[in-house]
């Protein structure tokens, strides 16, 4: 090979290479609004994203994938974890997480810090990333937890979920709402016993909780709600 | 060492050196922290965050200082020239220090930007922003008026460029933060995979002639085709990044196919080293900077092209993306590459600007520290990489809550950290062997 072909093979390869990549970044520049749903992108949401970099939140957690490895990734958490239960862990870590064997600090955030990270993780959970991580994927939720509710759907416990309204704050396959954590997440780690203690005072297991307690069922009822929960654990693959 | 003002490197590589070990400290303090608890009221004043950002910051900030230091070094001898305001150098070198000292007291009373490995604030990239002006117009002004072009030359000053042309896109403020990802990657991908490696090659490139005295056409023309490779896979490669932080489908094609060609300029590097080496008119001494160039050019290609091809097709990295994988890929690429390097350099360069006789000085311990730190580091990468696997199994294939996956990873971080001890030691050992080389010929008299 000549010199002249060596850096021949220099410009077009850099040259190509280059102009491909533009071309794409403005054309994924247009697409960003849609996909991001950035219509939602509000005031609030922007000023979570500065309290999120301010506090460092990203050195410990990914989002997106990107960050630190220490901790839960956030781009879903919303969808996984709730309302609610976002703003406990974010206001009380030191409490919520007492009894884990790592913990989050303590940062003394304010009020309007806890609402606009918030508002953050609710609009970065609908960014439409073709459903990257697989682990809170709806659609997989949705698949296998309906397969799985399709038999359990005459089971006592399941019939007690729908008469206490539970999923008026949960979330459990495609339905419910995202005040309090997905069905699916809660029996990842919790078993029907723990989850039967739970219902009976939550504020015992969980101090400072948004959870209603329902002392008012029997330990039978609260057992057997227990038991279909656990049963909707992950864990053959989704 | 041809010129006076070559010396001027040296107090680069002695401030990157110190830095390199608060670096690897940092990074055991990390490793505990994975399978050790760490009571709450330390957390709270010390997190793992803040360790995390000094450990990344404290790593890059050394590497260029290597580089810089480097570069006045090589200059000189291609240009012909000496450095045209060596004054300035030294200027440069307490701007970028200083910078460097008050992020990281910064950090640790939670002055951050808060974006991973770009965590200096905005007020201080302003110092950065100085130092490096300061830099490129150094080097520029020495080259132009040397007027005398080479293709090292060229290749270390369009590297030398490119990378602070891409930090800028790393400082705005970004609402969308799918976008702020994606301009984040122009920094961090765009470097060790475009900048960096075009300024690898030509520290590589200079290295080989001066080692093994194979002419410099040779090395000259494939060098040419290298940097053609690095930039046509790097630059469209970085697509291997775009998967799934919200941008249109079409990357993972563009990503997968052109990033599993970037280890093809790698193995062009490997090939390269082997010819010259093969071809050497000169004797191989001192051994140890043949085993430092050696041990960079195979763990460059094991850690960047084997350990990143592993990961790079979107199929698998649906899987491991985010996790350990990741982190195992970074740190034996980092190592391989540009730690290395680096080494490879200071122990090229030191014995000469000291101006030892044949170049020879006391190597024992220098061996010492480079199987110490390189087995450490590798031993390391495959404890990563194990608990990376079995993570992306538990948790992204099982779907297993993140705190349910992490338990049993917890004892691979244990064999990670047990493997960082190793590194520490080595460390410090090769930092002492460098910053006390002394003659054999003087230590006889
Ligand atoms: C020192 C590292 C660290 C920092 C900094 C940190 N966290 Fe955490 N965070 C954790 C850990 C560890 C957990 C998981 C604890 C557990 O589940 O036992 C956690 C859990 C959470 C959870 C619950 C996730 C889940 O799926 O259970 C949320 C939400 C969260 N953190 C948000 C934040 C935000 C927002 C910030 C910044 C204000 C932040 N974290 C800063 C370590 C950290
Ligand atoms: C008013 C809203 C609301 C209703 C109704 C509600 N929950 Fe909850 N629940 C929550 C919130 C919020 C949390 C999160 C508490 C926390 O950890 O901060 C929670 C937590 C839980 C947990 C513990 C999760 C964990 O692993 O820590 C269980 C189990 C649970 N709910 C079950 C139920 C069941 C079963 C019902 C119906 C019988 C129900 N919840 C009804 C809001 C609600
Ligand atoms: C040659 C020396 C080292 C280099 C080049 C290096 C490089 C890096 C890099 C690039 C990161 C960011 C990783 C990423 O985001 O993927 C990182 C993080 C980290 N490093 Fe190191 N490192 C070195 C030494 C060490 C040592 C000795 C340890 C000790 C065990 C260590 C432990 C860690 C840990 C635990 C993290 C955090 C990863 C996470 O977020 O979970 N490093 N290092
Ligand atoms: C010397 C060269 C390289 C270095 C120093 C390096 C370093 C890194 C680091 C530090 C990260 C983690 C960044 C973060 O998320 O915090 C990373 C990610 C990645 N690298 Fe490299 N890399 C190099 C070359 C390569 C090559 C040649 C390939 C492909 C063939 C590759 C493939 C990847 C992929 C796919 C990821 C994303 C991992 C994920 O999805 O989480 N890298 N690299
Ligand atoms: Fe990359």
């Amino acid at each position: 090979m000549s010199e002249k072909t060596a850096k021949l093979i220099f410009w077009i390869g850099t040259l190509s290479s280059l102009v491909l990549f533009l071309a794409l970044t403005v054309d994924t520049t247009a697409q960003f609004a849609a996909l991001t749903h950035a219509d939602r992108l509000d005031e609030q949401v922007v000023a979570g994203k500065r309290a999120f970099e301010r506090r460092n939140c990203n050195d410990c957690h990914t989002i997106l994938g990107f960050g630190g490895y220490y901790a839960p990734d956030l781009t879903r958490a919303y969808l996984r974890l709730g309302e609610d239960a976002i703003k406990r862990r974010l206001e009380h870590p030191e409490v919520a997480f007492a009894d884990s064997y790592r913990k989050m600090p303590q940062q003394n955030l304010t009020p309007a810090e806890v609402a606009d990270i918030t508002a953050f993780l609710k609009w970065v959970a609908n960014i439409e990333n073709h459903d990257w991580p697989p682990q809170d994927s709806v659609a997989r939720w949705k698949r296998s937890t309906e397969r799985m509710l399709a038999a359990a759907a005459l089971s006592p416990g399941a019939a007690l979920v729908e008469q206490e309204n539970c999923l008026t704050c949960h979330s459990v396959g495609g339905r419910g709402e995202s005040k309090g954590p997905r069905l699916e997440w809660i029996a990842g780690s919790r078993d029907s016993a723990w989850i039967a203690e739970y219902l009976a005072d939550p504020q015992k297991l969980a101090p400072g909780s948004e959870m209603p307690d329902y002392a008012h069922l029997s330990p039978g009822q609260r057992q057997m709600i227990g038991e279909f929960i656990a049963a909707i654990a992950a864990g053959r693959g989704r | 060492m041809t010129h006076k003002t070559q010396s001027v490197a040296y107090p680069y590589f002695v401030v990157a050196l110190l830095l390199f070990g608060l670096q690897v400290v940092m990074g055991l303090w990390l490793g505990i922290q994975y399978f050790v608890t760490v009571p709450q009221s330390v957390v709270d004043v010390f997190p793992f965050a803040t360790a995390r950002a000094m450990h990344t910051n404290l790593l890059v900030l050394w590497l260029l200082l290597g580089f810089m230091g480097a570069t006045y070094y090589l200059v000189p001898e291609e240009t012909g020239t000496d450095i045209a305001w060596p004054k300035v150098a030294w200027a440069q070198l307490v701007i970028l220090s200083l910078t460097g000292v008050i992020a990281l007291v910064g950090f640790f009373f939670g002055w951050t930007q808060g974006k991973p490995l770009l965590e200096i604030p905005r007020p201080l990239d302003v110092l950065v922003v100085i130092g490096a002006l300061m830099f490129l117009a150094n080097v520029g002004m020495t080259m132009f008026r040397a007027r005398r072009w080479t293709a090292i030359q060229g290749s270390l000053l369009g590297g030398l460029v490119f990378l602070a042309v891409m930090y800028l896109f790393g400082m705005p403020f970004y609402r969308n933060l799918a976008e702020d990802w994606y301009y984040w990657w122009w920094v961090i991908h765009l470097w060790v995979e475009g900048a960096w490696e075009l300024i690898a090659a030509a520290m590589t490139a200079f290295i080989l002639i001066k080692l093994t005295g194979v002419e410099r056409k040779v090395v000259e023309k494939w060098l040419y085709v290298e940097l053609g490779l690095f930039l046509f896979t790097g630059i469209a490669g970085t697509g291997h990044h775009y998967y799934w932080l919200g941008a249109p489908k079409y990357w993972l094609w563009v990503g997968g196919i052109f990033s599993a060609l970037e280890p093809l300029p790698i193995a062009l590097m490997v090939w390269d080293t082997w010819r010259d080496v093969r071809h050497r008119t000169t004797p191989l001494r001192p051994r140890l900077t043949w085993v430092y160039l050696v041990g960079m050019v195979v763990l460059h290609f094991v850690g960047a092209g084997l350990f990143g091809m592993a990961h790079t097709l979107p199929q698998v990295n649906y899987y491991t993306h985010g996790s350990q994988v990741t982190v195992s890929h970074g740190h034996l690429a980092f190592y391989g590459a540009y730690v290395l390097l680096n080494l490879t350099f200071f122990y090229l360069a030191i014995p000469r600007i000291k101006g030892f006789r044949d170049g020879e000085y006391d190597e024992r311990s220098g061996h010492l520290g480079f199987w110490l730190t390189s087995m450490g580091v590798v031993g390391m990468s495959l404890a990563f990489g194990v608990a990376g696997v079995l993570q992306s199994y538990l948790e992204r294939y099982l779907g297993q809550p993140y705190m349910v996956a992490q338990d049993p990873i917890r004892f691979w971080m244990a064999i990670v950290a047990a493997h960082g001890v190793l590194v520490v030691a080595g460390v410090v050992v090769i930092v002492k062997h460098l910053l006390t080389l002394r003659s054999v010929t003087v230590q006889a008299a």
